[in-house]
């Protein structure tokens, strides 16, 4: 074949071209250390980076909602862990003062100031505050859900929060479902049916027949609350317990030591299921830890560069590129005019 | 001496890889505006405007939270607004790149046109224009990058140039003007862009050719533009349309921090047409985050159901008939364009290539090569040598003949 000089030129030039700029390209991911610096660099890779950048936005996010539903959840706990407590002492005091033997009216009325106490002291917790919103309101966190006389202003709302992708955890217990003892569906449903359903909350009133007679059995078993035991209204119980002491009463206050029984085990099963709620947060908590690790080796194996690839590859195009300019240098001085002397 | 067979096929190839080369560089600046390896991009800001419903969800009643969600939404819109402008100026400047190659476009067909008349005025005398026709090829071929021509010489020795099918350029001495001109939209142009106007003589209706060019750099740069340019446009509208309208929906069926009906958050988008471009929250929310709704009845400051529905957006199904989510279709675009990119650049090269071996095969027959010139030179220079030393024997002779009677 024939060649032109110019052939010889433009060869050279593609040569060192094509070296300088892969030269470039290994410095840019020297500069980087990233293989994929534009999507076209690897479309497929760049975009299964950007998943896992989504995800681990959301795996963070995540996190926080767990660690605040946490908070919540574990400071409701505690609450109800003092409440029920208080009704133990109540139910000493009930058992005290469940017979005749050296009980009297006076000493009755003593204990009365003392249950009435434990009932103001019920009172505030159902109205116990985390930061500023309600534990106890359900979605009427800001008002405040029970008065003295144990009404409730809250509603029956269960908060959700979003722990995972498609996993959301409840964070408060509504009030009317640990204090007075009212059933929900679970999960929640639909507002409009939870207005039918306010015909199945029964509270139980006082008592004043003997326990063992058979209308109170029947009364006793007839509500079923939350977590299908006896539906409780725990205000009412203390109350009663109250009414009865100052009545002097003596079956009053041997009911309710079935009623109090039912209330500090109505307080328990909230307690449990919050227990059980943080648990699963917890586990939650370290499923995203790991499934965050393993999306950043993902995403590293994705994008970032191989340093020993790279360095060979450096080193490789410095080679070659060393070598395009000795040979052009060498092949461009020589014409036969050099040998004609 | 060339080849005109060569010659023809170079042509064409170049005009190729200025159509491959054209797309590529406007790819390249298309790819660069969905380009976040480096830096936080749509994908980051979508991720984190969902994000912010499902923080405000863990405490509806919480002021800093609201804000927090009207900043990442502010932060949201800007990033689509940014796209948005961004296409609109990769429009504006591919049409100040058609502007200015189709002033190119008009200078070298005068030239060609001029040296037309030239090379005829020398042949027709029966001599031949070489250094006329050596600058009349190389236009062409400048004026095949540039635009998909065919040509073909005549008797006369003029060469005729037609463009996008039909519409003649050069002819004879007489050249034809294209010229960009700004006109309404309709199918895949947009409105305001530059169509490539055609007039076949003064008096005639200008013919578009925006359509119909199909080769050199601004074939390119059109196909890009009302191609690329154009659809990616459509998907980013679509895409703010959607999260805007869906976004909306589920605000409104709440109810906010002052026990009224939710409002719309995001400003009511009339249609998708330019939507990335103009989405921006509803000035009313802006101005009060206490406006921004959480809970679906009123006067539950701690529900967190509509929050929690919005959340949820990020990841429906609720794109293109339930196909995709807004997350995946966002990265199908950018994983789309990267695959386009990357094919065009790889035809590039390859045509490059191709390009590369025409003109070494044209340099081949054609080029100059110092060692044959010399060897040739040394070889007439031999010759001159003989020549001389003929015309010095010759004279010996002579001298000799005319001395001879002195002996």
């Amino acid at each position: 074949m024939r060649v032109a000089d110019k052939m010889n030129y433009n060869q050279s030039l593609n040569a060192i071209n094509k070296n300088r700029s892969e030269m470039m390209t290994y410095q840019h991911q020297a500069a980087t250390q990233k293989r994929i610096n534009k999507p076209s660099d690897d479309p497929l890779g760049a975009v299964r980076v950007l998943e896992k950048k989504t995800e681990m936005q959301g795996f963070e996010q995540y996190k926080r909602n767990i660690l605040s539903a946490k908070e919540f959840i574990e400071y409701s706990e505690q609450s109800l862990s003092q409440a029920s407590e208080m009704l133990i002492r109540a139910k000493e005091l009930a058992i005290d003062q469940a017979d005749d033997a050296a009980n009297g009216a006076e000493s009755r009325s003593i204990v009365a100031a003392e249950i009435k106490q434990i009932y103001e002291q019920m009172v505030n917790i159902g109205n116990r505050k985390f930061g500023d919103r309600f534990l106890f309101g359900g979605y009427k966190s800001m008002t405040t859900p029970f008065d003295m006389t144990g009404t409730y202003f809250g509603d029956d709302a269960e908060m959700d929060v979003q722990i995972e992708k498609d996993a959301y955890i409840t964070m408060n217990i509504p009030g009317s479902v640990v204090f007075m003892g009212k059933k929900l569906h679970q999960p929640l449903p639909p507002k409009e049916t939870l207005q039918d359903d306010k015909t199945q909350v029964e509270v139980r009133g006082p008592s004043s027949t003997d326990p063992l007679s058979p209308t109170s059995q029947t009364i006793a078993n007839s509500a079923e609350g939350h977590w299908g035991m006896v539906s409780t209204n725990v205000f009412e119980v203390l109350r009663d317990l109250e009414v009865g002491l100052r009545a002097n009463d003596k079956y009053v206050v041997q009911n309710s030591l079935d009623y109090l029984d039912n209330a500090i085990s109505q307080i328990n099963m909230a307690r449990g299921e919050l227990g059980s709620r943080v648990t699963s947060l917890n586990s939650g908590l370290e499923t995203l830890q790991k499934l965050n690790v393993d999306a950043k080796v993902v995403q590293s194996e994705i994008e970032d560069v191989d340093m020993y690839d790279l360095v060979n590859n450096l080193s490789k195009t410095q080679t070659q590129l060393e070598a395009s300019l000795a040979t052009s240098g060498k092949m461009m001085k020589t014409t036969l005019l050099d040998f004609l002397r | 001496v060339n080849n005109p067979y060569l010659e023809k096929q170079l042509a064409g190839e170049k005009s190729q890889l200025g159509f491959l080369s054209g797309q590529s560089t406007a790819l390249m600046r298309l790819e660069q505006v969905y380009n976040e390896q480096q830096v936080d991009g749509l994908n980051s800001s979508i991720g984190k405007f969902f994000n912010s419903f499902r923080e405000l969800s863990t405490n509806p009643e919480s002021m800093p939270k609201r804000i927090a969600v009207k900043e990442s939404a502010d932060l949201l819109t800007r990033d689509f607004n940014r796209v948005g402008e961004q296409l609109a100026d990769i429009r504006k400047e591919a049409n100040g790149q058609a502007q200015i190659q189709v002033n190119e476009i008009n200078s070298v067909t005068q030239e060609i046109a001029s040296l037309n008349m030239q090379v005829q005025k020398v042949e027709i005398g029966g001599g031949f224009a070489n250094d006329e026709r050596d600058r009349r090829d190389a236009l062409l071929k400048n004026l095949g990058e540039l635009i998909d021509i065919k040509w073909a010489e005549g008797k006369d020795s003029t060469v005729t140039i037609s463009t996008a099918d039909d519409a003649i350029l050069v002819v004879g001495n007489e050249a034809r003007k294209l010229e960009a001109v700004s006109t309404p939209g309709r199918e895949n142009k947009a409105e305001g862009d530059f169509d490539i106007m055609y007039y076949h003589n003064e008096y005639a209706a200008p013919m578009v050719l925006t359509d119909r060019i199909r080769g050199g750099k601004l074939g390119g740069l059109l196909s890009v533009r009302d191609g690329d340019v154009a659809e990616f446009e459509r998907k980013i509208d679509m895409l703010s349309f959607e999260i805007a309208n869906r976004v909306n929906d589920l605000h409104r069926q709440g109810h906010n921090s002052y026990n009224q009906r939710g409002e719309d958050f995001f400003a009511h988008v009339g249609s998708q047409d330019g939507a990335a471009g103009t989405i921006k929250i509803n000035p009313t929310i802006l101005g009060d985050v206490g406006r921004i709704v959480a809970g679906a009845d009123p006067n539950s400051p701690g529900d967190n159901r509509i929050a929690n529905m919005i959340g949820d957006v990020q990841h429906s199904k609720s794109l293109l008939d339930g196909a995709t989510s807004i997350d995946e279709y966002y990265n199908g675009m950018v994983a789309e364009l990267g695959i386009r990119t990357q094919n065009i650049n790889g035809m590039v090269e390859t045509q490059e290539g191709v390009v590369r071996q025409l003109e070494n095969l044209r340099e081949s027959y054609s080029g100059v090569n110092i060692d044959e010139e010399v060897a040739n030179m040394i070889e007439w220079q031999k010759q001159f040598d003989a020549s001389a030393r003929i015309i010095r024997t010759a004279d010996e002779m002579l001298d000799t003949v005319i001395n001879i009677r002195r002996y």
